[in-house]
């Protein structure tokens, strides 16, 4: 079944929902986990390179991370170095220790104004913030900013001041950090009252302790299935290193719940909640200066390919097109021809690569390269031993190389 | 420093001491500083001491004299080791309060931890700095099988000590030794260890006797306690907030608390602390729950059935008491704080950041000047005892 398409982001989501299986044992074993609440501040940078933080996260399986920091230096390192896995948030903190005085500080506001200018993030936080202090005007501006740059709050608050804050924007969403460390119950009255309210559980030790979940949790999950998420809580770098046997213990308590609420718990409403923001903030090729757009048009015989309608141009600018060379389907090799134009192809060398950004891998093979024409208006490289070994959302990336720029081409692939 | 060997009938006089409380109020103390009423009633709950040493749970060996007298020998015996070069006395130093004065412990390998004082031991919970043995017992045995500490194993062990006439001839009365699988024999010799362990109490402090002396409203003796003590005392259970968890004539609550120390071991290695402890704990062959306990009451099981492992155990550490700690130093779960005074400066500096709490927190930066903390330092100090004792 060959379906090459620009993938929309939600039927991403839904067919790879409809996808998996709904065996609680299955959860347990396998179930991906989304962390929204990850710091790597100056102190974790200094004690644990970013390389063991992304080994820890994949270690624990985890699809995305949800990270910020004081400074916000940790959570560039690792966006750098694991794009696929972290979705960065921006706290309004330099250091740690300004958790009390930021509210007041126009320096922790020009921080974060300085930082939203030159950066791209997701969220706003986490900050923590109590009652009527919301109301102050450095908080106002960080509403204002969140609304926009398309970010959702982080607030580590009280019911009050998460109030105020939604009610200072009509738009602006809230991620409830810890639930407030209020009860079941109290939860749940906020969720209910307002739909721009997601919560995560971090730093909720009661939430399945033992392994089992109490009937207040229960209830609050069973009556806002899409609205509670997981995190850890790396509030000191030693925490960092909690980070699997969370994954684990979370693992245990979400396998006790239908297979569908356990997933939504565990990464999918993280997933729906984060993602659409870090998508359109997100720089969408981080090194390209060429929109990286796959038309999804049949060919129409440019760069002399024929015009076949399962050939797809992913660029007009240098003109780019992939034609499938045999059946694409999960698990199959197969195989593909690239063929670039209307560009300076002295020198140029293509790479192919394709990910699974939400779950944060990539293909099991290297695929092999051919070229098999490279004149000056033309150059046609083979790819085999294509495996794309999962249903769902792909992002290939096309790199092309000449000696004088490097352009990176990026575009969603969803098959099923 | 005098580590007296007191057996559990002979701590009976606590209750005379017990008797001899009165209640106070502001004429018992000195001209230069001034308790309140409240602060005279928690001077009053930090003793009297000595104060009873419970039975070890599960301990069928624990208070029976000749026990404490083999258990005594084989606290000093070497060939408790894998290699016969290391004792518990070798990291539980008489000189050093039976802690030792290394940052961290050598054994067979370099340990991660620092030497915590057997002094006391009797009257905790939960034994070493995460709480991962429920009896004085399994705490002894844990080293000998640990490849980090003693390095022995059961076999080699029961097979050294079953070739020990004095050995046999101590147990004769009470077992015969050729009928005990290799196992049972060694945690016996373990249980005859923890019985010698148990009476390991602390002397008489400066601290003592002036709470001694404010019952019997002695104005003289209460002069022998210096004023800088007197006002890191007040400190202590003031603004501090230290006796919160350091209570009671032991000065320790004997649970577990996260106090903003690191717990980095190494690049990338963490030591997690009760977090580990209670993972420990709760799969160990020889706790409370298994088949070793040799008194299966239920009060002593409870503890173990139902101890709570949560995230806010990554990273916590047993609250140590303070009695001799003048003479354990280096402080903390890994020796990093050197002296009294960095332990002081260490609370009094912490960083919040680094504490977990919803609401108040109980520990906060404090804001003491440097002769507040001389003062606290005093007062610490004089929860040892002295060479004049």
């Amino acid at each position: 079944m060959i379906r090459l398409h620009c993938a929309v982001f939600i039927s991403f989501t839904l067919s790879l929902l409809a996808s998996v299986g709904s065996s609680s044992a299955w959860a347990q074993s396998t179930l991906p986990i989304a962390d929204a609440h990850i710091h790597y501040s100056h102190d974790s940078v200094e004690n644990t390179p970013p390389e063991r933080v992304i080994e820890l996260m994949r270690g624990a399986n985890l699809k995305f991370a949800l990270v910020s920091s004081s400074d916000d230096n940790g959570t560039q390192k690792l966006s750098e170095l694991a794009p696929d896995l972290i979705v960065p948030g921006l706290r309004p903190y330099r250091r740690r220790g300004e958790v009390s005085t930021w509210f007041t500080d126009e320096a922790a506001l020009e921080y974060v104004e300085k930082l939203l200018t030159t950066n791209h993030y997701a969220s706003l936080g986490e900050f923590h913030l109590y009652g009527e202090t919301a109301d102050l005007p450095i908080p106002r501006r960080i509403v204002e900013l969140a609304a926009k740059h398309n970010l959702v709050l982080h607030a580590h608050s009280d019911a009050d001041a998460v109030e105020r804050l939604l009610a200072q924007n009509p738009t602006v969403k809230v991620l409830w950090a810890h639930s407030g460390f209020d009860t079941p119950a109290d939860i749940a009255s906020m969720l209910d009252k307002h739909d721009r309210l997601w919560a995560d559980l971090a730093f909720r030790s009661e939430v399945g302790r033992g392994g089992k979940l109490s009937d207040e949790w229960l209830s609050l999950f069973t009556q806002f299935p899409t609205r509670m998420m997981l995190g850890t809580d790396t509030y000191t770098p030693e925490r960092m290193y909690f980070l699997p046997e969370h994954a684990e213990t979370a693992r245990v308590w979400l396998a006790t719940l239908p297979a569908e609420l356990a997933e939504n718990i565990a990464w999918k409403n993280a997933f729906d909640l984060l993602m659409p923001h870090w998508q359109a903030n997100k720089p969408q090729a981080q090194t390209s200066t060429i929109p990286a757009t796959l038309i999804d048009e049949p060919t129409a015989n440019q760069c002399g390919v024929s015009d076949d309608p399962s050939n797809y141009v992913v660029s007009s600018e240098p003109t780019l097109v992939i034609q499938p060379l045999s059946t694409i389907a999960v698990s199959e090799p197969f195989s593909v021809m690239m063929t670039i134009c209307d560009t300076d192809l002295t020198g140029m060398k293509l790479e192919l690569n394709a990910t699974m950004p939400a779950h944060g891998h990539g293909m099991n093979y290297t695929p092999e390269l051919t070229v098999v024409e490279h004149s000056d208006e033309r150059m046609k490289v083979q790819v085999d031993g294509l495996v794309l070994h999962m249903p769902g959302n792909w992002n290939w990336v096309v790199n092309l190389r000449s000696p004088s720029t490097d352009t990176t081409l990026s575009f969603d692939f969803n098959i099923q | 420093m005098v580590v007296s060997a007191t057996v559990f009938g002979v701590l009976g006089f606590q209750s005379l001491a017990i008797a001899q409380d009165n209640p106070l109020d502001g004429r018992s103390q000195d001209s230069t500083v001034t308790l309140t009423p409240t602060e005279i009633g928690l001077i009053k709950s930090f003793g009297p001491w000595p104060m009873p040493i419970p039975p070890d749970p599960g301990n069928e060996l624990s208070g029976l004299a000749w026990a404490e007298a083999l258990g005594r020998q084989l606290f000093h015996d070497t060939d408790l080791s894998g290699g016969r070069d290391l004792s518990c006395a070798s990291c539980h130093v008489s000189e050093f309060g039976l802690a030792e004065n290394l940052k961290t412990s050598k054994g067979a390998k370099q340990h991660v931890r620092n030497s915590q004082s057997l002094l006391n031991a009797g009257l905790q919970h939960w034994f070493g700095w995460d709480g991962g043995a429920d009896s004085l017992w399994a705490a002894s045995l844990r080293p000998m099988l640990s490849d980090i500490e003693m390095n022995a194993d059961i076999p080699v062990v029961a097979k050294r000590y079953r070739a020990k006439p004095v050995i046999k001839q101590s147990l004769a009365h009470y077992t015969d030794i050729d009928e005990l699988s290799d196992e049972a024999f060694v945690v016996l010799l373990s249980k005859a260890i923890a019985a010698h362990t148990r009476t390991l109490v602390s002397g008489i402090t400066p601290f003592d006797r002036y709470r001694q002396a404010l019952l019997d409203n002695d104005k003289d003796s209460q002069a022998n306690y210096p004023d800088a003590a007197k006002r890191g005392l007040k400190i202590f259970m003031g603004e501090a907030n230290c006796h919160v968890c350091h209570f009671g004539a032991d000065f320790s609550n004997g649970e577990f608390h996260d106090t903003g120390r690191p717990f980095f071991t190494d690049v990338g290695q963490i030591d997690s602390g009760r977090y580990s402890g209670i993972k420990r704990v709760r799969q160990d062959p020889y706790n409370l729950l298994g088949r070793y306990n040799g008194t299966q009451q239920d009060t002593e099981r409870r503890k173990t059935q139902t101890v709570k492992l949560g995230q806010g155990n990554f990273g916590q550490w047993r609250t140590p008491s303070l009695r001799n700690l003048a003479l354990t130093a280096p402080y903390t779960h890994d020796g990093s704080l050197p002296t009294l005074r960095s332990v002081v400066d260490a609370y009094a500096d912490i960083d919040p950041a680094r504490l977990h709490s919803q609401g108040e927190s109980l520990l906060k930066p404090l804001d003491l000047d440097d002769a507040a903390r001389e003062d606290l330092v005093q007062f610490l100090e004089s929860l040892s005892e002295t060479v004049s004792d």
